[in-house]
């Protein structure tokens, strides 16, 4: 929350959507005698219904809250008519809602909705993001509902946005039901197993046995064809395309112990139902889980891809507007966006200026003043004036969509030692059957003895079924990232997970990596030009999106002073004129090209302060040098513990800047690294990053996702830090979401003991089928003990792959 | 010993009327949503003012 900050000088904090407004431009209501403060009238609105419905207690219990105002979509009930389900007396209506944030959302909405005159019940589900209501059609229409819900800027999607993600919940209700009845069946099974184990050895009056037999084979039936049933059709699938996967594997191992157990129960040897039943128990709890975590990254997904409106302005010649699907747009068209507004197409600004929030993609809180020939992001939220837009992507084809696709790639990334068990599941399958066939043979025919023959060929089978080579990887993989994932590490797939256990070299960025990234002013020095050297720093400053700008901005509390023709020189610095002078603020190459007087007492006083590892921003009126500001970016805390932790786990470490050699040499020292390169930009810094690893290196690079982009992408890992938004997860495939460079350390560090792990695990279950089916095969593991070793094998591998919850 | 043929009726029928139980929870929804329940019993039901029905109080029941 951050309602308490007082606002900008200048500025009112909304009292709906928290963000600051321009005091001219505010809307100052009296309720109850007190007159508070709205950015608009649609958060106005908002606040109305909320403290009418005496709710206010939502404005202390929100949480999570990004800044922002509702998004106000037409809703058009006709959409929604076909998923009303009346009864007569009361319909009801399963919907999709936008927005929703936190446990404080729905209960918002649940009160509201629910106080409507007609209403029944209101719920919602904040894992899907679903409301329920039910109301009398007689009192009350199905339009006023909606109307009050997109009101309070949770606008209800028709079907087709939101059927993914209904997909995704109703298969995870399917393998609820299935895994669940698997548990259920299986635990009554084990019972039984448990009792005719005890009769194997200790004797057993047949009749009990029988009885035994019959209810297990009763309890197991279930389990096979109706939790296992995913498999079997998989498998059919699979062997009718002449195929080989692991699902043949499951349901051959299942069935194979199944139809031998039948068979034995009328010829009177032993059944091993437990055995088929716990194959697919075990199986199907790996699936549950897998599913549990992708609805999670879907809704995630969902929620970015909303941000993109469906429809847009677009702007006629004659200056009027109409509402257009985003797929009727075309390049170079016009559109235009008011305040309040999210951008629907990415374009470049050819008309207007406005500030624009562009946090859902950069993770940047302030807002970013954009002017004619600005490029502006679908997804990102206009906030203080009209735009007009000239588009310059497809639908499909904007920033926030390739995100969005980027994000849903990585999800179907294994990591490549994954590989070594899909190609030995291809060859294994044949493998175990001819082996199993075989024994069949020599005991049949060579020994003479059918029931040892067809005992041993089982055992083969059962013991074969590769559970434990099957779920070594994905489980550690999954439980790694899981354990990491709660530390607030997010890592995009199993393949950069893999390559970061691989990593030889780390290359940081300086800027906002190994410091703060929140430069703050050491040194004024004042030459006297003007008398008001700070206000008019600041003011120029007021719109710099440079960090460097931002402090000098901040640190003047005063009033600030008109800047005409403002421009911003990418690298240099800012320029405008105040008044009837000319101002700059920037580096000595900018004041050089402006012809600005620099002499040499000067330039030795800027080379003391650069030297204690301060930047230097030079400002002059005119042509002449009016002072310098010395700013000084803090180190992070914990950075030299977490450079001396990875110097002891052996790893190379180099640091890249584009900052001069000076301050560069300053940090680095002070953290303890003595590689460094500066006067570097983000091509130089994704060259010197491909020199090593021509020279062998696996490189991980840790940067912000913005300026080190092409660095990010060239590593083998790239890393971003602070910022979980959408840019850097697409160039990046580790986001760290916490400020917290130790966690450079606990990833890797972490991802070295997974892989330790996963080369474990397939060293068991490899060496582990190869003992055990050498001992079937010579007819000396009778099936029980194969099946408890199957069991035990996964369990060992079970077991191992928990270690990685404790990081 | 004819006992053991009573107490696994009983074992089956216990087990399977759970399994019931299960079926019908995760067909109502019961796991759907494992987030928002927690917070419900904080939210403070102040719906003294402007309620116009009493419908509403039956609403947690689903």
């Amino acid at each position: 929350m951050s309602g308490s900050e007082t606002p900008r000088p200048g500025t009112v904090r909304c009292e709906h959507c928290m963000q600051e407004a321009p005091a001219t431009a505010a809307i100052t209501a009296v309720i109850d005698g007190e007159s508070r403060h709205f950015c608009c009238h649609g958060c106005l609105g908002v606040w109305e219904i909320v403290h009418g419905g005496s709710l206010d207690a939502f404005y202390s219990e929100r949480c999570d809250w990004t800044p922002g105002r509702p998004a106000f979509t037409s809703v058009d009930p006709a959409e929604f008519a076909s998923l009303v389900i009346s009864d007569g007396r009361t319909s009801r209506i399963d919907l999709s809602l936008s927005g929703i944030r936190c446990a404080s959302c729905v209960w918002l909405v649940e009160k509201v909705v629910g106080r409507l005159d007609g209403v029944l019940s209101a719920r919602v589900n904040y894992a899907t993001r679903r409301a329920t209501i039910e109301w009398r059609p007689e009192t009350v229409g199905l339009e006023p509902i909606l109307s009050t819900l997109s009101k309070m800027g949770y606008a209800p999607l028709p079907g087709s946005r939101t059927a993914s993600i209904d997909a995704a919940a109703a298969e995870k209700r399917d393998l609820l039901l299935r895994f669940g009845t698997a548990g259920f069946f299986s635990m009554q099974l084990m019972l039984i197993s448990a009792a005719l184990y005890a009769g194997f050895f200790q004797g057993m009056e047949t009749r009990y046995r029988l009885a035994f037999q019959l209810i297990s084979w009763a309890l197991a039936s279930p389990v096979i064809f109706y939790s296992g049933f995913p498999f079997l059709a998989g498998a059919f699938r699979s062997l009718r395309s002449g195929g080989a996967n692991m699902d043949v594997l499951v349901a051959l191992g299942s069935l194979s112990a199944y139809g031998y157990s039948v068979a034995m129960i009328f010829t009177g040897g032993e059944v091993f139902f437990d055995t088929s039943a716990m194959i697919i128990t075990f199986i199907l709890l790996g699936r549950f889980i897998e599913a549990g975590s992708r609805l999670k990254a879907d809704s995630a997904l969902t929620a970015l891809a909303e941000l993109q409106p469906s429809e847009a302005r677009l702007a006629g010649a004659n200056g009027e507007t109409t509402f257009v699907q985003l797929g009727k747009i075309s390049k170079n068209e016009l559109i235009e966006v008011i305040p309040g507004d999210r951008v629907p197409l990415d374009g470049t600004v050819a008309e207007g200026s406005a500030e624009v929030d562009e946090s859902m993609l950069t993770g940047e809180s302030e807002p970013v003043l954009k002017a004619c020939g600005s490029e502006v992001y679908a997804g990102t939220a206009s906030l203080t004036g009209r735009l007009v837009i000239r588009v310059t992507a497809e639908p499909g084809d904007t920033l926030l969509s390739r995100i969005v696709r980027t994000v849903e790639e990585a999800q179907a990334r294994k990591a490549p030692i994954q590989g070594i068990a899909d190609r030995t599941a291809g060859l294994f399958v044949p493998a175990t059957i001819l082996l199993a066939a075989v024994t069949f043979l020599w005991w049949y025919f060579m020994k003479n003895s059918p029931v040892a023959a067809l005992m041993n060929a089982v055992s083969v089978l059962v013991v074969a079924c590769p559970c434990a080579l099957g779920i070594a990887t994905p489980l550690a993989i999954l439980i790694g990232t899981t354990s990491i994932g709660r530390k607030g590490i997010l890592v995009k797939g199993g393949d950069i997970f893999e390559s970061v256990s691989r990593t030889t070299t780390v290359v940081f960025d300086k800027t906002g990596t190994l410091t703060e990234g929140r430069p703050s002013i050491t040194d004024r020095i004042d030459y006297g030009v003007s008398d008001a050297f700070m206000q008019h720093c600041a003011s120029l400053e007021a719109w710099s999106e440079h960090p460097a700008g931002k402090a000098i901005s901040a640190a003047w509390k005063g009033e600030r002073l008109a800047v005409d023709e403002f421009r911003a020189i990418a690298g240099m610095g800012v320029a405008g004129i105040i008044g009837d002078e000319a101002w700059l603020a920037g580096t000595p190459a900018l004041l050089q090209k402006e012809e600005v007087v620099l002499d040499a007492a000067h330039l030795r006083e800027a080379e003391t302060l650069r030297k204690e590892g301060k930047t230097v921003i030079f400002i002059a009126c005119g042509n002449r040098l009016a002072g310098l500001i010395g700013l000084i970016d803090t180190l992070r805390e914990e950075a030299p513990a977490m450079i001396s932790s990875l110097r002891t786990m052996g790893l190379e470490i180099i640091m890249l800047t584009g900052d001069n050699e000076e301050v560069a040499r300053y940090v680095a020292a002070r953290c303890g690294i003595s590689d460094v390169r500066a006067n570097l930009d983000p091509i130089g810094k994704a060259n010197a990053i491909r020199e090593l690893k021509r020279n062998g290196e696996t490189v991980l690079m840790a940067g912000d996702g913005i300026n080190d982009a092409p660095a990010l992408t060239e590593a083998d890992t790239g890393l971003t830090l602070g910022s979980a938004t959408g840019i850097a997860l697409e160039s990046a495939g580790v986001a760290i979401l916490d400020d917290d460079l130790a966690l450079v350390a606990t990833i890797i560090a972490h991802a070295r003991k997974s892989f330790t792990i996963i080369r474990q695990n397939l060293a068991w279950s490899f060496s582990y089928n190869l003992v055990a089916l050498s001992l079937a095969v010579t007819g000396m593991l009778h099936p029980i003990f194969s099946a408890l070793l199957m069991a035990s094998s996964s369990l060992v591998v079970v077991g191992n792959s928990l270690r990685l919850r404790k990081t | 010993m004819e006992s053991i043929f009573f107490l696994l009726g009983i074992g089956l029928i216990f087990g399977i009327a759970a399994w019931f139980l299960f079926i019908w929870a995760v067909r109502s929804g019961q796991f759907d949503d494992t987030e928002a329940p927690k917070y419900r019993m904080l939210d403070d039901d102040d719906e003294v003012r402007n309620k116009p029905k009493k419908t509403k109080s039956r609403k947690t029941d689903k």
